[in-house]
């Protein structure tokens, strides 16, 4: 397969087909202690947290840098007009759940969205995770490291390579 | 000639902002007193002949007003602007939902018992009513930053009464910024509320259905920072609209950062509407209102007098609205606890949380000022009585709120001493069980 051939056949690719399910991804509850939220966040980049695991209803997300919110001493924070919501993340603070340290407004797309969308989507905001969601609902999730693995997988199949498009970097390739 | 002197001003009060809010930040005080505080010695450079007022375009009125000093009001205005935008678009609106009885009634009263005292107060004392109202309404919102602050500090912050302060600060800032379209506004009161009514109706209703329409055609312009320009160009829109209406161009701004703040999108804006604020306007905006203080001001008693007046009223009406408030609440426990010593003593915790006043104390007073609400003869009179009573109010937060809490930083301190007793004999009975196992 051309690489171009590759790239237009990914970027047109249902996140639906190339998501993974909820239950391999990293979701707590609300009430979720953040020493589990922590222990999580060593080896992943983000957690999902939702009201329930039944209900999977998606109240937030916590990021791995929000950790620096969560350790940092109340005074590294300015206050402002308006609500002081990264301070009330510190752990010094108070915060002792996930939903305390949760960021409410999650960016979200539509499982039928197409890779190119979540890119577009990603590159804006400049996150490297979105929420796929119906409604309230989370059914999965996009991030890039997915989206990597899902195009390496394509190329692999395919038997597309860097040579296709001349590429000067063929001997970085391993 | 006037542009170098211009651009010259705004680079020494950005860098002396920058400055004095380090400088006050150490003493774990807000920052913007530290801009204040820079903003008056440039401006009695100028009020005392020390520098000639053309080379330091920052103060009008008195004969300074020049079409320089108009730039700097006008950068000033925008620094208004953007404070309120920010402020509104970190709210979380969830906070203020969860708002409960106890909260919702302290807050009511808490905004209004100040505003009336004051309102009648320099009524008494020869203030005409739309003025003395002006007074009132610079004392009705709460700053609760240092509060937070020291709530944090004492460990009390997630207490009932931590959790009710906090969302009773979301709502007096409502109150604090709508009450003084009142101040300001003309016409007739039935005039007024109509538009009052069309104006929350177009911004608070239909935008807030709309904006998610809105922000998803700014996407597919596909534009460097265009989400962001389209979101503070319909910011502008709601400002000047509000601003036609009343004289109060903050209340859109407020409103359109309100309606933004319930997009994960709105939220991404954040950043770089921050660069834009803290980074130029809304730091030009405190040494401005710092560089109106003139000191000559405190040759005359009747300025004196009305700081000592809208100082005392500050600290009290707020301990007595919001801790009354509080108070007949019974924090929702039910008529015998309304009778109950530790009723009397949350409410008063309640009501000295309430006490700091800073940035939407003087955005009020600027708009009063704007809006002529506060007359220019009496402009100095009432910016100085506000840095008085900001300062007084600030200072005087800490201590009384340590006094305060201290049965709870006992208990704390008891609980975690107790903590560390358990830890000890869990070991020695671990290391016990250890040798009995040899």
């Amino acid at each position: 397969m051309e690489l171009e051939s590759a790239l237009g056949k990914f970027h047109s690719l249902k996140l639906a087909s190339i998501m993974p399910k909820p239950e391999s991804m990293p979701v707590v509850t609300e009430d979720t202690d953040i020493m589990s939220v922590l222990k999580i966040l060593r080896t992943r980049h983000h957690v999902w947290v939702v009201k329930d695991k039944r209900s999977m209803e998606l109240v937030g997300v916590i990021h791995y840098l929000d950790v620096m919110d969560i350790f940092l001493p109340p005074d590294a924070h300015k206050f402002k007009l308006g609500m002081t919501s990264r301070t009330l993340r510190s752990l010094l603070g108070g915060a002792e759940k996930a939903g305390d340290v949760a960021e409410r407004e999650v960016l979200a797309i539509e499982d039928t969205a197409t890779v190119l969308d979540a890119l577009i989507k990603m590159r804006r905001y400049r996150s490297q995770v979105l929420a796929v969601v119906e409604g309230d609902i989370l059914v999965g999730e996009i991030s890039l490291r997915i989206l990597i693995d899902e195009f390496l997988r394509l190329l692999r199949v395919g038997g597309a390579t860097w040579k296709s498009l001349g590429s000067s970097s063929q001997s970085e390739l391993p | 000639m006037e542009v170098t002197w211009i651009l010259f001003t705004i680079g020494v009060a950005l860098i002396l902002a920058k400055i004095g809010d380090s400088i006050i930040e150490r003493f774990e005080l807000p920052g913007v007193l530290g801009e204040l505080v820079m903003g008056m010695i440039l401006g009695n450079l100028v009020y005392f002949g020390i520098v000639a007022p053309q080379y330091l375009p920052i103060v009008s009125g008195s004969g300074f007003t020049t079409s320089a000093t108009e730039i700097a009001d006008f950068l000033a205005k925008l620094g208004i602007i953007f404070l309120l935008f920010l402020g509104a678009l970190d709210t979380d609106i969830d906070q203020l939902k969860k708002t409960g009885v106890t909260a919702t009634v302290s807050t009511v009263l808490g905004v209004f018992t100040p505003l009336i005292l004051a309102w009648y107060a320099l009524m008494a004392m020869g203030y005409p009513s739309r003025e003395a109202f002006a007074g009132g309404v610079l004392l009705t919102a709460t700053s609760i930053g240092l509060t937070v602050r020291v709530m944090m500090d004492l460990g009390v912050l997630r207490s009932e009464v931590g959790a009710a302060s906090l969302s009773a600060s979301v709502m007096d800032d409502f109150l604090g910024i709508a009450l003084v379209i009142f101040a300001v506004g003309s016409g007739s009161l039935l005039n007024l509320t109509v538009k009052i009514v069309a104006f929350f109706i177009i911004t608070g209703v239909v935008a807030w259905y709309l904006v998610d329409y809105y922000i998803k055609f700014a996407e597919r312009l596909h534009v460097e920072k265009g989400i962001l320009g389209m979101a503070v160009g319909m910011m502008f829109i709601f400002a000047s609209l509000a601003e036609g209406w009343f004289a109060a161009a903050i209340e859109g701004a407020f409103m359109m950062g309100l309606i933004l703040s319930k997009l994960p999108e709105g939220k991404r804006l954040m950043e770089d509407a921050r660069a834009i604020g803290y980074g130029l306007l809304v730091p030009f905006f405190f040494v401005h209102t710092g560089a109106m203080l003139d000191m000559k001001v405190f040759e005359n008693a009747n300025a004196l007098v009305l700081a000592a007046v809208m100082s005392v009223i500050a600290v009290i009406g707020k301990i007595i609205g919001r801790g009354f408030g509080a108070w007949i609440t019974a924090w929702g426990r039910g008529r015998e606890f309304l009778t109950t010593k530790e009723n009397a003593w949350m409410s008063l915790q309640m009501g000295i949380g309430s006490i700091p006043r800073t940035e939407v104390a003087l955005v009020d007073l600027m708009v009063a000022i704007q809006g002529k609400a506060i007359p220019p003869s009496d402009a100095p009179k009432f910016i100085a009585a506000t840095l008085i009573f900001i300062t007084v109010s600030v200072l005087i937060t800490p201590p009384l709120l340590k006094w305060a809490f201290v049965k709870e930083i006992q208990e704390a301190k008891e609980a975690k001493a107790a903590e560390k007793v358990g830890r000890i004999q869990e070991t020695k009975e671990k290391i016990k069980e250890l040798k009995g196992g040899r």
